[in-house]
């Protein structure tokens, strides 16, 4: 491929199934205008989504899409990039598939930092279910599954991400496009594990958390505020005010694949066929 | 006097060093030119809680335990009381009695008792309490007349890399224990004798060591796991020898990641495995079903210990079978494929990838903990008959070892192509042209998820077509005996020893049998089985479970025969020849067959 990528390269000819409206439309503009950007060609590109409405991602991106089952897309990212660490890899899932179900994968993906990039699309609702509260609705939210108000907590996984050793943190909302391609460039670009939270609203089950209350309640964070500070960071994500959006925290570190695999050549590069009496060494030890 | 045929038991506390003593003199053994199998019995723990290892060393072939110990070595009283009753009359014992005494009750009159005080030698001749173990191998030698050279050679070797100084006290302490003999019991002979041989070109082997080294052998670059008794040692070999070879092993958070893990390296084009038990297994069931549904070749070890829920972590037994054939929502093509010995286990681990790659569908490959974390002598590994076949993959260019070459053109490659055997072609990522969704839900030929009501039914029919066009590549079963013979025995795995030993003992009586190993259990090998018992008047099923889940199978194939006898063992031991003998002879007795 020579010609200037544009974002209909990585369009696929499968009608959506989301509700007219839904905030993953942002998300899937997004991330083909930053994958088109970057001028990553789709046969290198690995694309990995749970399940949920926002697991419907991989079906309409022109990759090499896994839709795999629920909460586990981050296992088979992060295998994807140890097996040819030359595939440009990003997974994708909702809130429940990452924050729920998934969330014990979540903190060790992050923890082991494959050069992986993991969008959470976050509408605070079980969509494709039809509306149950989720790890990130706000107490008291109202659904099938809790008639008398949703008595739990929140989750924040950015700080959750922040404490298990993430080296990329951002936020973005998907009504706002420029700005969404500009945190999800970046993201692709870190090398290790990036996060990228996106506030896409459920425009059918969720009355509380809509565009207008994220128009209402965020902010982005400016140019004073230092993505290298730790602490910094922290102190962000946990305060209580509105919403911030932007990049939190990013640092190098020595990834997954460069650690688990010293050889140049990519794991599936490598040959299998050939002289099978290069193994008959090791049964000198049994010997 | 008992020549080249005995069985050994060490038992103590676990952490006592009855494994590594008992590693040990399975080494020796083997380098008297023995056959040797091991079975570990140990308690799920790692200090304390009675343990035993047994090491069996004959002249013939040997895959199993024998009826019963002709030598107890025990470090402490508890394993005399646990395992006087298995001894067998005419054998002997060698205690510690350095603190404890063998009361009356246990002093079985038929049994020689060699009481030494053998940690008392060690603290006081040896200077190192440590050594206790190894003092008693020094005993045991002169008991059954070893040769010296022999067992100051292994125990050196075994001992090389901590350095002269522990090599030197070791070799000490076997030479205190052969000293300890000659000068208290010249005059009492234990009755045994192993001769020095030849060791021919042999190796002595685990069975989780084989499946993992015939994996690496058979094109695995990839594993994920997660630590859990019996299956553990595979992800450790395979930690030490993928990166070696370009691979990558990961030891996941849970096996719901070691199994996504290894469709998602499956996906990519590298041939990838987990192994695992069965709680493992059951919290890996989801994805399995995916890898069936994506027609993704993975490699799937179940090394199967006594359950349900804990169960007993470290014990074996063979009730995993229906979980693995039946366990899973909705239908999909996948293969059983199972070794009978450490050798097998081998091949098989490495036949396992190209079925998997040739027939795009989970494989697994199953043994237990009998078999999996036993030692064997087997021959020396042929490695010129191992081929890697990678079916219809079409990979990176001049990088693919798959014989689908050709170009891939986009929108006219489709991924889940019907075909006559139901395999289509297969890219991966990078190839170009080959973009397409994997995706769990149904989808048409293209991968584009449907529900469509004639897609379905097409596409059910071409993923479990395969299990048909895969019948011939799958391996037969093994059998033994008098084709002939009026009484046919069936079991897999690990009792291929002590049924192929229970056969030689009754055709020796005068009942001659006829014994199929099954070593594909699925899809399930109907002619197999229906012309193995072809003209037998009793069939017995032996297996290591309580419902007789093997014996079932069979029973929906041939259907009720008059005499299908089920001989079933469930206390997470496995079987012993006699165990197997009397179930048979008892059976037969009671009807009319005659003994010819």
């Amino acid at each position: 491929m020579t010609a200037v990528l544009t974002p209909k390269d990585f369009a696929t000819a499968t009608p959506s199934w989301w509700c007219p409206g839904c905030g993953d439309y942002g998300v899937l503009s997004a991330l083909k205008s930053a994958l088109a950007d970057l001028g990553k060609n789709p046969k290198d590109v690995a694309f990995v989504s749970g399940i949920g409405c926002s697991g419907k991602i991989s079906g309409y991106l022109h990759s090499y899409a896994f839709h795999g089952v629920h909460g586990r897309a981050l296992p088979v990212a992060t295998a994807v990039k140890l097996a040819n660490k030359e595939l440009t890899v990003i997974a994708a899932g909702g809130d429940g598939d990452g924050y729920a179900i998934g969330a014990g994968h979540f903190i060790h993906a992050v923890r082991r930092n494959p050069d992986v990039t993991y969008i959470v699309m976050d509408n605070q609702t079980y969509g494709l279910t039809k509306g149950q509260s989720s790890p990130t609705s706000q107490t008291g939210y109202v659904t099938g599954t809790s008639p008398n108000g949703h008595p739990e907590a929140p989750m924040n996984g950015l700080v959750v991400a922040l404490a298990a050793g993430a080296t990329f943190l951002a936020r973005g909302f998907s009504a706002h496009p420029k700005l969404l391609v500009e945190l999800l460039k970046q993201a692709i670009s870190h090398k290790g594990f990036s996060i990228v939270e996106v506030e896409s609203p459920c425009v059918t089950y969720n009355k509380i958390n809509t565009y207008a209350w994220f128009k209402e309640n965020t902010f982005y964070l400016d140019e004073t505020y230092d993505p290298t500070d730790k602490v910094a960071a922290f102190k962000m994500l946990i305060n209580e005010g509105k919403m911030p959006l932007g990049i939190f925290y990013r640092e190098d570190r020595a990834t997954l694949e460069d650690l688990a695999n010293k050889a140049a050549t990519p794991v599936v590069k490598q040959s299998l066929n050939g002289d099978m009496k290069r193994f008959a060494s090791i049964q000198e030890q049994y010997r | 006097m008992i020549v080249n045929s005995i069985e050994i038991m060490f038992g103590g506390q676990a952490g006592d060093g009855s494994l590594t003593t008992g590693d040990l003199i399975a080494g020796v053994f083997k380098r008297m030119g023995l056959e040797v199998y091991t079975y570990k019995d140990f308690p799920s723990r790692i200090r304390g809680g009675h343990t035993n290892y047994v090491i069996r060393a004959q002249q013939r072939e040997n895959y199993g335990m024998a009826d019963m110990v002709d030598c107890l070595v025990a470090f402490d009283l508890e394993a005399v009381e646990a395992h006087i009753e298995e001894m067998r009359p005419g054998g002997f014992v060698i205690f510690d009695n350095t603190s404890e005494q063998i009361p009356d009750d246990v002093r079985r009159a038929d049994i020689n008792w060699y009481e030494i005080p053998l940690a008392k030698i060690a603290k006081d001749e040896l200077k190192a309490e440590i050594v206790r173990n190894t003092i008693s191998l020094g005993v045991l030698g002169a008991l059954i007349g070893m040769d010296p050279e022999v067992m100051h050679g292994e125990v050196a070797a075994l001992w090389k890399r901590k350095g002269d100084k522990v090599v030197e006290m070791n070799v000490g302490a076997v030479i205190a224990g052969e000293r300890y003999v000659k000068e208290h019991f010249a005059e009492r002979p234990s009755g045994y004798s192993l001769t020095k041989g030849v060791d021919g070109e042999r190796l002595l082997m685990m069975g989780n060591d084989a499946i993992a080294y015939g994996a690496l052998v058979g094109g695995c670059r990839f594993m994920a796991g997660y630590p859990i008794t019996p299956a553990t040692d595979i992800l450790e070999w395979m930690a030490k020898y993928l990166p070696q070879h370009g691979g990558v092993a990961v030891q996941a958070e849970d096996e719901l990641s070691a199994i996504n893990m290894t469709l998602g390296a499956a996906f990519t084009g590298a041939r990838a495995m987990t192994a695992t038990s069965g709680p493992g297994l059951s919290l890996m069931t989801e994805a399995i079903g995916l890898a069936g549904v994506l027609e993704i070749p993975v490699v799937i070890v179940e090394c199967a210990r006594a359950g349900p829920s804990t169960g007993m972590p470290t014990k074996t037994e063979q009730s995993n079978l229906n979980h693995i054939i039946f366990g899973g929502h909705g239908e999909i093509p996948k293969a059983v494929i199972s070794p009978g010995t450490v050798e097998e286990s081998f091949y098989f681990g490495a036949l396992a990838f190209n079925l998997a790659e040739k027939y795009q569908m989970p494989i697994f490959l199953l043994t237990e903990q009998a078999l999996c974390q036993s030692k064997a002598t087997l021959p020396l590994l042929e490695f010129g008959a191992l081929e890697i076949d990678r079916g219809k993959l079409i990979g990176h260019n001049g990088h693919s070892n798959g014989n689908g070459h050709g170009k891939v053109v986009f929108g006219e490659y489709k991924r889940f192509a019907h075909t006559d055997d139901g395999v289509s072609p297969r890219v991966i990522p990078g190839v170009e042209g080959g973009m397409h969704l994997a995706a769990g839900s149904e989808h048409n030929d293209a991968g584009v998820i449907t529900e469509n009501v004639k897609n379905r039914a097409k596409m059910m029919e071409k993923r479990m077509r395969k299990l048909e066009s895969m019948r011939e590549d799958l391996p037969k079963g093994n059998i033994f005996g008098d084709p002939s013979a009026e009484v046919a025995i069936i079991g897999w795995g690990a009792n291929r020893g002590p049924i192929v030993e229970a056969l030689d003992r009754l055709a020796a009586a005068g009942t001659k049998t006829r014994f199929l190993q099954m070593r594909t259990l699925w899809p399930f090998p109907e002619d197999e089985v229906r012309d193995f018992i072809k003209g037998a008047k009793h069939v017995f099923v032996v297996e290591n479970n309580f419902t007789g889940q093997l014996d079932r199978l069979i029973r929906v194939v041939v259907g009720p025969l008059e005499y299908m006898h089920s001989v079933r063992k469930y206390n997470g031991r496995a079987f012993r020849p006699i165990e197997i003998i009397e179930p048979i002879e008892r059976a037969l007795s009671s009807t009319v067959l005659a003994r010819t």
